[in-house]
């Protein structure tokens, strides 16, 4: 098309249906009246109206992460605006491919503190990939595309657009849909040949190889790869939090997760692997715990990731690629099936099974002090919900069992902040899940601490006919804190007591929601039946230890082998 | 500690400079010295950046300005392989005419101009090497420095004048 008059928020709208949008979330405010103007008439775009902005973006986030699409959300100028900054830096931490739209005070007044104003630009500048403040209607089309096409293009990330309101409200003869983009911005995406062929020979000669498989891997959609190789080596494989999804974690090659909260045979093998692969991460303290010297020490170390400067950061490796996880996956497995298949069977293989098995067998011996069943629950949970559900989860033990216990078989699946650490993202983020995949079952993983940050969104989700299950995990506490302050504050709770909580029932009943309370584990599987045929949103209110503790867990500057609460893993 | 300077190709638009900036805010790293101007491409900005740091540091910010949409080209360039320079103002007192020859005669020594005079002042140019203009300040501060202005490093690499 070229060269129409059109007003800018027809540009931006027209841009997004060309960007292949089908669905934003947000809140409408005085500068956006323009925008929301022209999407009342807008067929194309569902627009779903959240209660708070911060929702807004992690449903965008949560809506990118299960449909690998670029999610959208919108928020007004001032307060909307600095409501979406949880949800944007969350998203941006955790590479999830997002587009925010803010409105702003026309151009004639920024800078004069107008009514609602707030420098949107300038704080949202170090949690995005890229940030616009437009200037003229006429370049909306080029900024729209850009924004798209940088946030979905190598190392995904956030870009948000400021839209100030005179912007949106003038006209501008243009031509849409514009090819142009940045001469500084070309993602990496095509590997290092010589790279891939030393990668090549130093798989093959390995003795005892391992994988470790970051959210890079889901993101770049390689997981068939991933498999692929693991099966060619007979390499196990583990994964980071973000990593959950990247291989079926019943595959028998799947170790789980490693890391702080990990599987102990999972960082046990990191410890004692000759070479490690790992894919699409950045080495996150969460996952190679602070002794380094116990982080594959006898391992040629080889890291693949789209983002340069993600080499060398955290971990100094031997052979680095940079480029995408599922080319580079495809030249690796094209020149490595030209030898012979790794013969299942090595010690290698032997030993990570027998500690595997041991550990497996063991987690039924844990003593159990009162109410302690938040394992229990979640492993019940895994078994109810079929391969194609998605799990999201809030932040902190919560989290942490889903991470542990939940068993992931499926990619984008299992949804969970995990560089921000954002309390009150689980329920917002299923909110985005189910309505990128309305067919299938949404449950959040929930603290009662977390789910209290964000539970306002109980209406969207009523209003809107978005039926996904809230689980709290009830102990009044915020737990993962309190199990810090008993671990290494000898015991001193400070402000970690939630005292008086709602009523959860009465309170999701209020918003005309589902709800059930589950007192025993045996309850869960009915109250989960009942909630999914209940056609509504529903909450339930799950009562668990109020001490109950993650374990086993590296304490704070441990190694990965050095984790406590293994009592009961001394055979390994 | 060494100094490092980082020339930069921008695109020349608002917020680059904070883009940039924010990075060693971030990182806790003070920049020495910057320098922004307009450079032989239209639409493109260069940037010196003379930053005192360790160099495994360095190397991670310098990727991660890289990673900036708006950054063309990013160059490392060592001091021994650049051409640096920086240009410096400064006003000497001169209590007597003695003062004011001494003056003259070491500026001249120096190769600085003499770009304004006054009955008790003399004003200087010098484009040299920031060392070596750190040595013709320390010298000067014996007559009294009453002001100084400083432009901050701008460098070029050496040889056939193409940036790694």
């Amino acid at each position: 098309m070229t060269g129409v008059k059109l007003s800018g928020a027809e540009i931006v709208v027209e841009e997004l249906k060309t960007e292949g949008v089908e669905v934003a979330f947000g809140i409408p405010g005085g500068v956006l009246l323009d925008l929301y103007d022209v999407l009342y008439k807008e067929e194309a775009i569902r627009h779903i109206l959240m209660r708070h902005e911060q929702c807004a973006a992690h449903a965008a986030d949560g809506y990118a992460r299960v449909s690998g699409k670029t999610g959208v959300c919108i928020a007004t100028s001032g307060p909307g605006a600095t409501n979406l900054v949880t949800g944007l830096a969350n998203a941006n931490m955790d590479s999830s491919p997002v587009v925010a739209l803010t409105g702003q005070v026309p151009t004639s007044v920024i800078g004069t503190n107008a009514f609602q104003e707030a420098s949107t630009f300038t704080i949202t500048m170090p949690i995005t990939k890229h940030n616009f403040l437009v200037k003229r209607t006429e370049d909306l089309p080029k900024v729209i595309h850009n924004a798209f096409y940088i946030a979905n293009t190598g190392r995904k990330g956030v870009v948000l657009v400021d839209l100030p309101k005179d912007i949106l409200a003038g006209e501008a003869k243009v031509d849409l849909h514009p090819k142009e983009t940045f001469a500084g911005y070309k993602p990496n995406i095509k590997p290092n040949q010589v790279q891939i062929k030393r990668v090549v020979e130093i798989l093959a000669q390995a003795e005892r190889p391992l994988i470790l498989a970051g959210g890079g891997v889901i993101s770049a959609d390689a997981t068939v790869e991933l498999r692929r190789l693991a099966e060619f080596l007979s390499a196990p494989v583990v994964t980071t939090l973000m990593g959950k999804g990247a291989i079926p974690e019943s595959h028998p090659l799947c170790l789980g997760m490693a890391g702080m909260h990990g599987q102990v045979y999972a960082n046990r093998a990191i410890n004692e692997c000759d070479a490690l692969l790992a894919l699409g991460t950045r080495f996150s303290d969460r996952t190679t715990g602070w002794q380094l010297d116990q982080f594959a020490p006898d391992a040629t170390l080889i890291h693949v990731d789209i983002d340069t400067a993600e080499i060398n950061k955290n971990l100094p490796v031997d052979i680095p690629i940079v480029g995408d996880v599922k080319l580079a996956l495809s030249e690796i497995l094209k020149l490595l099936e030209k030898k012979r298949a790794k013969k299942s069977g090595s010690e290698w293989e032997k030993r990570i099974k027998k500690m595997h098995e041991a550990c497996d067998s063991c987690v039924e011996d844990i003593p159990r002090e009162g109410a302690s069943v938040s394992d229990i629950l979640i492993k019940e949970i895994s078994k109810i919900l079929d391969d194609d559900a998605i799990v999201t989860t809030e932040v902190g033990q919560c989290q942490m069992f889903a991470a542990h216990y939940y068993m992931t078989r499926k990619p984008r699946t299992f949804i969970s902040s995990g560089g921000l650490g954002t309390m009150g993202f689980g329920f917002p983020a299923a909110i985005g899940a189910k309505v990128a995949a309305p067919d299938k079952k949404v449950v959040d993983i929930a603290g009662d601490g977390s789910f209290l940050m964000t539970c306002q969104d109980l209406a969207t989700c009523v209003e809107s006919d978005i039926q996904v299950v809230v689980c709290i995990f009830d102990n009044r506490y915020l737990g993962m804190v309190r199990q810090w302050q008993e671990l290494f504050y000898e015991k001193k709770y400070a402000q970690t007591g939630l005292g008086v909580t709602p009523d959860f029932v009465k309170l999701a009943e209020a918003f005309g929601c589902y709800a059930e309370r589950v007192e025993k584990p045996e309850e869960l599987k009915d109250a989960l039946n009942n909630a999914f045929e209940s056609g509504k949103t529903a909450v339930l209110d799950m009562i668990v230890g109020k001490e109950d503790k993650v374990l086993p867990m590296i304490p704070p500057g441990g190694g990965i082998i050095g984790m406590i609460g293994t009592e009961r893993c001394k055979h390994i | 500690m060494q100094t490092h300077i980082i020339s930069l190709l921008v695109e020349d638009q608002p917020g680059v400079l904070t883009r940039m900036s924010g990075m060693f805010t971030q990182r806790g790293i003070n920049i020495t010295s910057l320098t922004v101007s307009p450079c032989e491409k239209e639409g493109l900005s260069r940037m010196t950046v003379a930053i005192k740091g360790s160099e495994r540091e360095l190397e991670k910010v310098r990727k991660q300005i890289s990673n900036l949409i708006e950054v063309v080209k990013v160059v490392d360039l060592g001091e021994s392989e650049a051409i640096v320079r920086d240009l410096c103002l400064l006003k000497v007192h001169v209590k007597n005419s003695e003062a004011r020859s001494e003056v003259m005669q070491l500026a001249e020594s120096y190769g600085a101009k003499i770009v304004d005079a006054a009955l008790d002042s003399v004003t200087l140019e010098l484009t040299e090497e920031p060392e070596r203009i750190n040595r013709f300040v320390d010298l000067m501060r014996h007559f009294g420095v009453k002001q100084l202005f400083r432009t901050g490093v701008t460098a070029i690499g050496t040889g056939a004048g193409l940036e790694r």
